[in-house]
């Protein structure tokens, strides 16, 4: 008999299980899951903006396409000319301002007198703006055809989109009785392939029109300055002139059965100039102006917001007492817990206006875009922009800052440098890559920011003037976050609006993935850097 | 007066007068610190040091740790100044009979007098030239022929020319520790100060490092007033011509370095240097 005295070597226990799971599991699972679904939810946010916004480009290419088959784009070569004959219109306009400025300014004249001093060159603008008159009405009649041939188009595509659901849920009668017109674009075209004769004739009459005004004897015109910008203005039209057998061909060349390249949806969207919706005429979905908005405001937020948060940084970290440090920082962060929509707010009301005021001011008159013509503006968005960087900023610089290791500081005063001296050659050089990743989230964070430019930047969707410079700075823009907020509210579901404004937020998704993808880069330099 | 803390006259990179070979007891007192009382905030750290460091001779600080070693090392050099709420309440400490406490020395000045080495060996996050002039370009020296001059004569000084005469322009960071650590050295002695002051600059260091280092201070105290914070007993009797013990904040006893280690004067400095301290 062996029998052990032994204890047995009881290492192994009976676990109370749940489903399956011990209590360790459970726990560990509970933790996975969370992480899980974070991954999960950012996913399905990725998917449903993609989904959402890829249709866009197939219904801007349909819809490029009907501005073509349904004779636009002609009409359009012919707008595109009476508006260059506007501008110049308003040349001569602008020309007039000043010559009245110089009467009554600089001879002192009463406005009467320089009216009247002015009848000659006022005939001269009669004579050369009644010379568009047989091209106008041109225009009118085809432009009202062209419209009633798109308007019908979209009712027919309308009607068969109701009858594609009408027979999907089996309703075949309702189905039929639905009156559906076909429409041959070949023969309602016909009114503008045979214009074209017409039209050669109606451009040699403009032409000659504008030619003999030009020949007319000059207007007077007081000073040199003055005269050399009516002779400006002559050769101005010349070149005008000499674009009328450029638009004959273009629309003898035109032909509304040549198909529109797939690209061209693309490249309307991404370097179009014009982002015009809602409009009677033709839609355009071009992100430039907005793209440019954003852009624009947020250079402005990181023109301030860069130097005040990382100078902040830089005096919190290396020269604050521990009592200010306790005050400022709190201070700094909690400009980020201020509602944007109060930021906005305060922007409107006081902001705005005390840019208004300040850029009356004699003494500020140097600035470029001074005094400003809106109140709202991309310069107003953009400094209270700065104020929503600057927390973001001052708190990531200042970390960098922190992360540069002490010895560092100490062997540099230990060789006798300043505190300026150790800042400058040691601390900021070894932060530079923390702080760059700094800026560049609060780059992101100010283009992603969407209250405070709806509120503030002036919401006029256009390309600033930059032949202005500076001044640029000064007029109202729209921004990429902005539209998609005021606009969303307003357009149908699946249409083509619609999904204009999701690609707009992919191109933002993807702007904020690019940025913090090199913040990220940039950061890992920066651990290897400092050992 | 011959005063290191107001006359600039000093070229930087030249060295002090010229080394006399007469390391004897009769060295003139350098540094003479007097009653010394200092305190962080709070708490008391020293306690009426009173201690006269010889020129031209290595000093050693020994004593168990936070006895106050490194804070009487950087009141020398009035490193903690960068600490908030630390003072020296009473006492002085005289450099060439210029009490470095007095308001009107230029503390900067000092510190290109002073030089420190510290414990972990912390070159700047460049290139092992711009290390060694980051001192003399401070100055405003940017005379290339001058600092490249100087740059040799340093690291041939902390015995590393041979080892980094080919990577001047790679990064500092990129040498072993030791290496790391004489160039500290040569980056505190390239800006020529009359005191090197070392905080346990072997503590991180294996065996044959910490023999290069001490060989080093041998060669360097031709030149400069060594003092020196260590922790190995072997490395104070080694290198060392003086040596002062502490305890808890006070100075126990200070004497020759061979009287310490053969006939302390001092039961506690015996248990100490012997080993035997609780
Ligand atoms: N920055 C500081 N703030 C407050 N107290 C400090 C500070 N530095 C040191 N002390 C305290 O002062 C005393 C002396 O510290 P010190 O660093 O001089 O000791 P030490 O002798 O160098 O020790 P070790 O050998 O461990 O380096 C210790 O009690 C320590 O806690
Ligand atoms: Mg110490």
């Amino acid at each position: 008999m062996d029998k052990l005295d032994r204890p047995p070597f009881a290492i192994t226990k009976t676990r109370t299980r749940f489903l399956g799971l011990t209590l360790d599991e459970c726990v560990q699972a509970f933790f996975g899951g969370n992480a899980f679904v974070a991954v999960v939810v950012l996913g399905l946010i990725t998917f449903f903006i993609f989904r959402e916004g890829s249709g866009f480009f197939n219904q801007n290419w349909a819809n490029l396409e009907l501005y073509r088959k349904a004779g636009l784009e002609f009409v359009d070569h012919l707008k595109q000319q009476e508006e260059d004959h506007t501008a110049l219109i308003r040349y001569l306009f602008d020309l007039r301002v000043r010559t009245v400025k110089h009467y009554t300014d600089e001879e002192g004249m009463s406005l009467a007198n320089a009216n009247k001093r002015l009848m000659a060159f006022d005939d001269y603008s009669y004579d050369f703006g009644d010379a568009v008159e047989p091209l106008r009405g041109a225009v009118m009649d085809l432009g009202d055809w062209v419209s009633m041939v798109k308007t019908r188009a979209l009712v027919t595509e309308d009607r068969l989109e109701e009858q594609r659901q009408l027979l999907a849920v089996g309703k075949v009668d309702e189905a039929a009785a639905i009156k559906i017109e076909e429409i041959d674009f070949g023969a309602e075209l016909q009114p503008l392939l045979a214009f074209r004769p017409a039209y050669a004739e109606i451009n040699a009459e403009f032409a000659a029109g504008l030619l003999r005004v030009l020949a007319l004897p000059d207007p007077d015109l007081p000073t040199p300055e003055l005269q050399a910008r009516l002779a400006k203005f002559k050769v101005l039209v010349g070149g005008y002139i000499e674009e009328f057998p450029r638009i004959e061909k273009a629309l003898l060349d035109w032909d509304y059965t040549k198909p529109v390249p797939f690209a061209k949806a693309v490249s309307s969207f991404a370097v179009g100039g014009r982002w015009l919706t809602a409009s009677f005429w033709q839609d355009w979905y071009g992100v430039v102006p907005l793209f440019t908005g954003s852009l624009m405001v947020s250079m402005v937020a990181l023109a301030i917001a860069v130097p005040l948060g990382v100078g902040a940084a830089i005096y919190v970290n290396q020269l604050a007492g521990e009592r200010e440090q306790r005050f400022i920082k709190p201070c700094i962060e909690f400009i980020s817990a201020i509602p944007s929509v109060v930021l906005g707010f305060f922007g409107i009301a006081v902001l705005g206006q005390a840019i208004r005021v300040l850029s009356q001011w004699e003494a500020l008159s140097w600035v470029p875009g001074f005094p400003v013509a809106e109140r709202l503006n991309a310069l107003t968005a953009g400094v209270l922009l700065a104020l929503i960087a600057v927390p973001t900023i001052f708190t990531l610089a200042e970390d960098a800052l922190q992360n540069v290791p002490r010895a560092f500081k100490e062997a540099s005063f230990a060789l006798g440098a300043t505190r300026l001296q150790t800042i400058l050659r040691i601390i900021m050089p070894a932060a530079l890559s923390g702080i760059i990743s700094a800026v560049l989230l609060g780059f992101g964070r100010v283009i992603g920011e969407t209250m405070v430019v709806l509120l503030c930047a002036g919401n006029r969707i256009a390309i600033p003037d930059f032949t202005t410079g500076f001044a640029a700075f000064t007029q109202p823009v729209h921004t990429m976050t902005g539209i998609i907020a005021q606009e969303m509210g307003e357009v149908v579901q699946g249409g083509i609006h619609y999904r204009s404004l999701f690609v707009v937020g992919m191109l933002l998704f993807v702007i904020a993935l690019v940025i913090n993808y090199l913040a990220q880069k940039i950061v890992q330099r920066y651990r290897i850097s400092i050992g | 007066m011959d005063s290191p803390a107001s006359s600039s006259s000093t070229a930087p990179g030249v060295a002090p007068a010229v080394p006399q070979s007469s390391r004897t007891e009769t060295t003139p007192t350098l540094i003479d610190i007097q009653n010394v009382d200092f305190a962080y905030g709070d708490t008391k750290a020293l306690h009426d040091i009173t201690l006269q460091i010889p020129e031209k001779r290595v000093t050693a600080f020994i004593g168990p740790s936070g006895c106050g070693k490194s804070t009487l090392l950087r009141c020398l050099n009035r490193m903690n100044d960068l600490i908030d709420g630390a003072k020296v309440e009473r006492g002085s400490i005289k450099i060439r009979d210029i009490d470095i406490y007095r308001p009107d020395v230029d503390v900067i000045e000092l510190r290109k007098r002073v030089g420190m080495v510290f414990q972990k060996s912390n070159p700047f996050p460049k290139s092992i030239y711009e290390n060694i002039t980051y001192g003399l370009r401070l100055q405003g020296e940017s005379n290339k022929a001058r600092l490249d001059e100087v740059v040799e004569r340093s690291l041939r000084g902390a015995a590393l020319w041979d080892e980094v005469k080919d990577r001047l322009h790679t990064s500092g960071l990129g040498l072993s520790g030791g290496q790391q650590q004489r160039l500290c050295i040569a980056r505190a002695i390239a800006v020529a100060p009359e005191i090197i002051l070392m905080d346990e600059p072997c503590s991180a260091l294996d065996p044959i490092a910490t023999a290069k280092v001490e060989e080093l201070i041998h060669e360097l105290k031709e030149k400069f007033t060594i003092v020196i914070v260590t922790h190995n007993m072997q490395q104070a009797a080694r290198c060392s011509d003086g040596t002062a013990f502490f305890y808890l904040g006070k100075l126990i006893e200070y004497a020759e370095t061979q009287t310490i280690f053969m006939n302390p004067g001092n039961p506690q400095t015996e248990a100490y240097v012997s080993g035997r301290f609780g």
